[in-house]
């Protein structure tokens, strides 16, 4: 093959690239743009630029609950999911039961559930046991959807553990306990982190959900909804972009994080 | 060694069964202390089962297991006195390589300082470079792995080290360092090591002692010297590797008689016996001859093709439809030539009767 054969194939894989990547976040950073704005109605494009409606939203009470809910919800979903996941995978990919096959199988199920049907569905439930709908409840619902999603994650972890180093410890006189602590949970760490990471980001951007299931208590997502069918204003899409860059900065600290926890690993004592 | 020491480990009619499926089928063993006995058989012939219960990993169905003459059936084996070497090693990847070997210490709340004397000197040897304990376990060579392990079960200081084909995946030139390494650590520790293997060469090289395997069943244990030289059944001396085997039918006194070669050969009077039987020559038993006068037993053939092996070439000779095997050292003359007809024979002492089985 020529070089300029080669240089042609790099520029496509080029605009390729940036084009998807485009596609993917344009619509996203329009959300930021549209929050710039100093008019109080939703036009594009921009007449002119202003940061008032960021300075109400961040100083405002109401936001700041909807936050501390959400966090709420997302933080105890995290850690439910986590143990349920991390059992869940053992009994997913490493152990020989009767029966895995089909719990393979049902387990995965309620990832694709029309969420809202889902909502729906626990909103009856929820009203016939007598629950007072709350931020509880949707932890609740979160859960049904989200535990199964952190079972998968965290099983691709557990399918390449192998079953020997367990063995060795234990051999090496450890106790179960000792096995567990120090072997099983730290080998499996990086399955864990990213099934936390995405327990903790499914939740926080969760709205069918949250929109059957939290009752008086509002989540940012379910809030950025009720403003934008009745009472639109900037505040909207500052709030967007604030909900999405907390997302991505979750994110990127979990990647960072887990780079620091590898490294660590692999320098000296 | 000759003479058994005191045995160490025991089994009794040792049976695992999975199902209707006896891996392991009423295996009676006595391993002396400070020997290196080593279980060779097939994939699938029970070793791999039967060495996972000498250390704890299986329970037996039935027998029992006796160390110093202690039943140990039920012991769990983090709680028994010995330790293994994996097949896959099973080394920690989130382990350094001096965290892997102080594991054991480690659990015992051994003092940090007192851990890390006895790894750096278990490195030292097993000729790890002393800069590589605190280095990541994943980033070391597959030699390297090797030793880590080894020093890490040591590490542990125990009565009877097993080893679960640990070299299986080993290319060959660093596995032949390494076997001649792993029986001078044992004579340097003076331990018991039990070794299992599929490789009979692999046993020969190491062991004080062989058991060989074959569908759950111990069928013959003895000295590499014995199971070379007097195989039991033709299993045995064919997984030694290549032996011209002649099925054969008794025919009085000293001689057997083949069908398919249309040939009596001798063996020696005491050893004919009625059942089936199979005569076994190696192909370093087998010579060229210049006049049947120069063998007691002698067969025509013609030269097929020839195999360079080193120090040794084996010569392929087809006797109608049969195939021998001839060995000789490269340094011996001979003239012959492919598609030649040439005559080989062998006398009766350099063949072995065996059990058709």
């Amino acid at each position: 093959m020529s070089d300029s054969n080669y240089s042609v194939r790099h520029i496509l894989i080029g605009v390729w690239t940036a084009a998807v990547l485009m596609f993917v976040f344009l619509p996203s950073a329009t959300i930021l743009i549209a929050s710039m704005t100093a008019s109080r109605y939703f036009t594009f494009p921009i007449t002119a630029f202003g940061f008032d409606w960021w300075s109400k939203t961040i100083n405002s009470l109401e936001v700041r609950s909807l936050a501390y809910t959400s966090l709420s919800i997302a933080a105890v979903v995290t850690v439910i999911a986590v143990v349920l996941g991390f059992f869940g995978a053992l009994a997913f990919a490493r152990y020989d039961w009767r029966g895995r096959k089909l719990y393979q199988k049902f387990i995965l199920l309620p990832i694709f559930f029309p969420q809202s049907v889902l909502g729906l569905a626990l909103l009856l439930w929820f009203n016939a046991l007598g629950f007072t709908l709350s931020w509880k409840t949707a932890v609740l619902a979160h859960l049904v959807w989200i535990a199964p999603v952190v079972t998968l994650v965290m099983a691709i972890q557990v399918y390449s553990f192998d079953p020997s180093l367990e063995e060795a410890a234990t051999d090496l006189g450890a106790s179960r306990w000792q096995t567990f602590r120090e072997v099983t949970l730290p080998v499996l760490m990086p399955g864990i982190f990213s099934g936390s990471l995405f327990a903790f980001l499914l939740s926080w951007g969760n709205f069918p959900l949250s929109l059957f299931t939290t009752g008086a208590d509002n989540t940012l997502p379910k809030y950025l909804y009720a403003k934008m069918v009745a009472g639109y204003t900037p505040g909207v899409p500052v709030l967007g972009t604030i909900s999405t860059a907390a997302a991505a900065i979750v994110l990127f600290g979990g990647y960072v994080a887990m780079l620091l926890l590898t490294r660590n690993r692999k320098a000296a004592l | 060694m000759t003479a058994m020491s005191k045995p160490i480990l025991q089994l009794k009619n040792v049976r695992k069964a999975f199902g209707t499926l006896a891996a392991v089928d009423d295996v009676n063993l006595s391993i002396g202390e400070g020997e290196f006995f080593t279980i060779v058989g097939p994939s699938g012939s029970g070793k791999t089962t039967l060495i996972r219960m000498l250390a704890g990993m299986e329970k037996p169905t039935s027998g029992d297991i006796l160390l110093h003459d202690k039943r140990i059936n039920d012991t769990p084996a983090n709680e028994r006195p010995t330790c293994m070497v994996f097949q896959s090693l099973a080394l920690f990847p989130h382990r350094t390589v001096g965290q892997n070997i102080e594991f054991a210490l480690k659990i015992r709340n051994v003092d940090p300082a007192v851990r890390e004397k006895r790894a750096r000197e278990l490195m030292q040897q097993l000729h790890l470079p002393a800069d590589y304990y605190s280095k990541n376990v994943t980033l070391c060579s597959g030699g390297e792995r090797q030793r880590v392990a080894l020093a890490r079960a040591l590490a542990f200081d125990p009565q009877i080290l097993f080893f679960d084909e640990p070299l299986s995946a080993i290319d060959y030139k660093l596995r032949k360092t390494l076997e001649k390494e792993l029986k001078d650590i044992h004579r340097e520790t003076g331990k018991t090591f039990v070794y299992i293997t599929h490789s009979l060469e692999e046993a020969m090289v190491m062991s004080d002692r062989i058991g060989v395997m074959r569908r759950g069943k111990l069928i013959q244990v003895g000295s590499p010297n014995e199971i070379y030289s007097t195989p039991r059944s033709r299993f045995v001396s064919e997984f030694m590797g290549d032996v011209n085997v002649i099925p054969v039918e008794a025919n009085g006194a000293g001689s057997v008689r083949s069908q398919s070669l249309g040939a009596s050969f001798k063996v020696p009077a005491n050893s004919v016996e009625a059942k089936a039987q199979c005569l076994v020559v190696r192909p370093e038993f087998l010579r060229f001859l210049d006049t049947p006068a120069e063998a007691q037993n002698s067969l025509k053939g013609i030269l097929y093709n020839e195999y360079a092996l080193g120090s040794r070439i084996q010569y392929q000779v087809r006797v109608g439809e049969k195939v021998f095997l001839v060995e000789k050292l490269r340094q011996q003359p001979f003239k012959g030539k492919l598609d030649d007809e040439v005559l080989i024979g062998w006398d009766p002492e350099n063949a072995i009767l065996v059990a058709d089985e």
